[in-house]
C-alpha cells in the first residue's frame, strides 16, 4: 500500500521514510505480541449483537488524516447516516464538504444519487444485503458507508488475517463506557471501542494505514445508535428529484 | 490486489498529488480506508479542477493540465492509458475516461443521455465507483 516511491518528495527522502519503515516494520515484527483471548470475545459479542438487529440506524463522523504534501497532514470530515432493516433495505446519507451521496437499496434495485451535481444511477441489485454489498463492491466499485458493520460473518472478516490483538483497558467516550481493543493485520491496524453493558455497539473505530510512515488514520466516531425504527419501506425507494439527471454506473 | 495507484500532476509550477480511488476489493476493515480514498478521489479531482481552472490563463498550460489529467485518471482507471490528447483536441479513442469536461461543451440529450460535445468528442457522465467521470461515446 505504502505509495512513497511514486510521490514527489526527493528521492533521498523517500528512500529515507522506506528504509525507517522496513526497520519500524522489523522491530514490531520481533516483539509481536500473539492474540490476546480475553480481546476476540469482546469483538464477537459486538459484531454477534449487530448481526442479531433485524433493523438499526447510526450516525458516524469521519475523520480522515490526509497529507497536503509531505509532512503537511490535514483532517478532512464526512458524516453518514445508515439505516438498515435486514433482509434487504438499506439508505445511507454521505455529507460533507468533499462528497455528499445518497444510496438507496430497496431489495430490488439500487441507486447512487448525488445531490449536489443532480445525478444518479440505479441499476437491479441481488436479494439480500450482504450480496448488494458484494455487487457494489466487486462490479460497481462502490464503497457504502458502515459496509463493514452489515456483513452476516463480519466478525470472520474483521479477524482475516489479525497477527495480534490486545484489550488496551476500559475507557470512557461521549459518556459511554468502552473497552478499548487493538487489533493488528498487515498493512493494518484498527481499533476499536466496544460499549459494555447490554448493547456492546462500537462506539469508536480508528483503521490506520500502517503503510504510511505517518501512519494515516480514518476516526468513525458512533453515535445516535437506534435499534427500533419506523421506517416505511417507500422510504427506501429512490424518486428522482426534479432536474435530477439520471446516468449509468461504468462496470469493472 | 491492485495497489493504490498514484500519479504526479505538475501544472503550471503547482505540483499536486492524488491518489486514484482504493480499489475496494478487499474485505474489511479495509472498506474504510477505501471509504477515505474513494472521497479523497473526489476530493482532490475538485482541487485539480480548480487548479486547471485557475492556471487556464496560458491556453497550452490549460492544454496541458488537461492531458496529464486525462492521462492520471486513465491510469486511476486501471485500464490501458491512451496517449494524452493532443492539445487543440484530436479526436479520444472511445471509452476514454476523464475526471472534468474540457472547456466549451455543449450539452445534447441523446436517447434518454445528454451528451456533451467539446474538442471533437462526445462524452457522457458515469459513475465510476463513488466518482463522477466522463467517458467518450458515440451518441446512439
Amino acid at each position: 500500500m505504502t505509495a512513497l516511491g511514486f510521490r514527489m518528495a526527493p528521492a533521498w527522502l523517500a528512500l529515507g521514510a522506506l528504509s525507517l519503515s522496513s526497520i519500524i516494520s522489523m522491530d514490531v515484527r520481533a516483539q509481536a505480541p500473539a492474540v490476546d483471548p480475553a480481546a476476540t470475545p469482546i469483538l464477537k459479542r459486538m459484531t454477534d449483537y449487530m448481526g442479531s438487529l433485524k433493523e438499526f440506524s447510526v450516525h458516524t463522523q469521519n475523520t480522515i488524516e490526509d497529507l497536503l504534501a509531505p509532512g503537511e497532514r490535514i483532517d478532512l470530515e464526512v458524516s453518514a447516516t445508515v439505516t438498515i432493516t435486514r433482509p434487504n433495505k438499506l439508505l445511507t446519507e454521505r455529507k460533507g464538504d468533499l462528497v455528499s451521496q445518497n444510496f438507496y437499496y430497496n431489495g430490488k434495485t439500487l441507486t447512487l444519487y448525488d445531490p449536489t451535481l443532480k445525478v444518479y444511477a440505479t441499476e437491479p441489485a441481488p436479494g439480500t444485503l450482504a450480496g448488494v454489498l458484494d455487487y457494489a463492491r466487486e462490479t460497481l466499485g462502490l464503497v457504502i458507508p458502515a459496509s463493514d458493520m452489515v456483513y452476516p460473518n463480519a466478525y470472520e472478516l474483521l479477524m482475516k488475517d489479525v497477527s495480534a490483538a490486545k484489550v488496551i483497558g476500559k475507557t470512557t467516550i461521549g459518556g459511554v463506557r468502552c473497552d478499548h481493543l487493538l487489533f493488528r493485520r498487515p498493512g493494518v491496524d484498527f481499533q476499536v471501542c466496544i460499549a459494555d453493558g447490554k448493547q456492546p455497539l462500537p462506539v469508536k473505530l480508528v483503521v490506520t494505514d500502517t503503510g504510511t510512515p505517518e501512519l494515516l488514520s480514518v476516526t468513525t466516531m458512533i453515535r445516535d445508535f437506534k435499534t427500533a425504527l419506523d421506517v416505511p419501506d417507500a422510504r427506501f425507494n429512490f424518486v428522482p428529484p426534479k432536474g435530477a439527471k439520471p446516468i449509468a454506473f461504468m462496470h469493472r | 490486489m491492485r495497489s493504490i495507484r498514484n500519479a504526479a500532476i505538475v501544472g503550471t509550477g503547482l505540483a499536486l498529488m492524488l491518489i486514484g480511488d482504493a480499489p475496494p476489493e478487499s474485505p474489511l476493515p479495509f472498506q474504510i480506508v477505501s471509504e477515505a480514498h474513494a472521497i479523497l478521489g473526489v476530493w482532490r479531482r475538485t482541487a485539480r479542477r480548480t487548479v486547471i481552472v485557475g492556471s487556464a490563463v496560458v491556453a497550452t498550460d490549460a492544454a496541458a493540465a488537461s492531458a496529464s489529467a486525462a492521462a492520471a485518471q486513465k491510469q486511476a482507471a486501471a485500464a490501458a492509458a491512451p496517449p494524452p490528447p493532443a492539445a487543440g483536441g484530436a479526436a479520444l479513442p472511445m471509452g476514454t475516461v476523464v475526471s472534468a469536461l474540457p472547456g466549451g461543451c455543449t450539452s445534447t440529450p441523446v436517447g434518454g443521455v445528454e451528451y456533451y460535445y467539446c474538442g471533437g468528442n462526445f462524452y457522457r457522465a458515469m459513475f465510476q465507483g463513488n466518482s463522477l467521470v466522463y467517458v467518450t461515446a458515440q451518441p446512439k
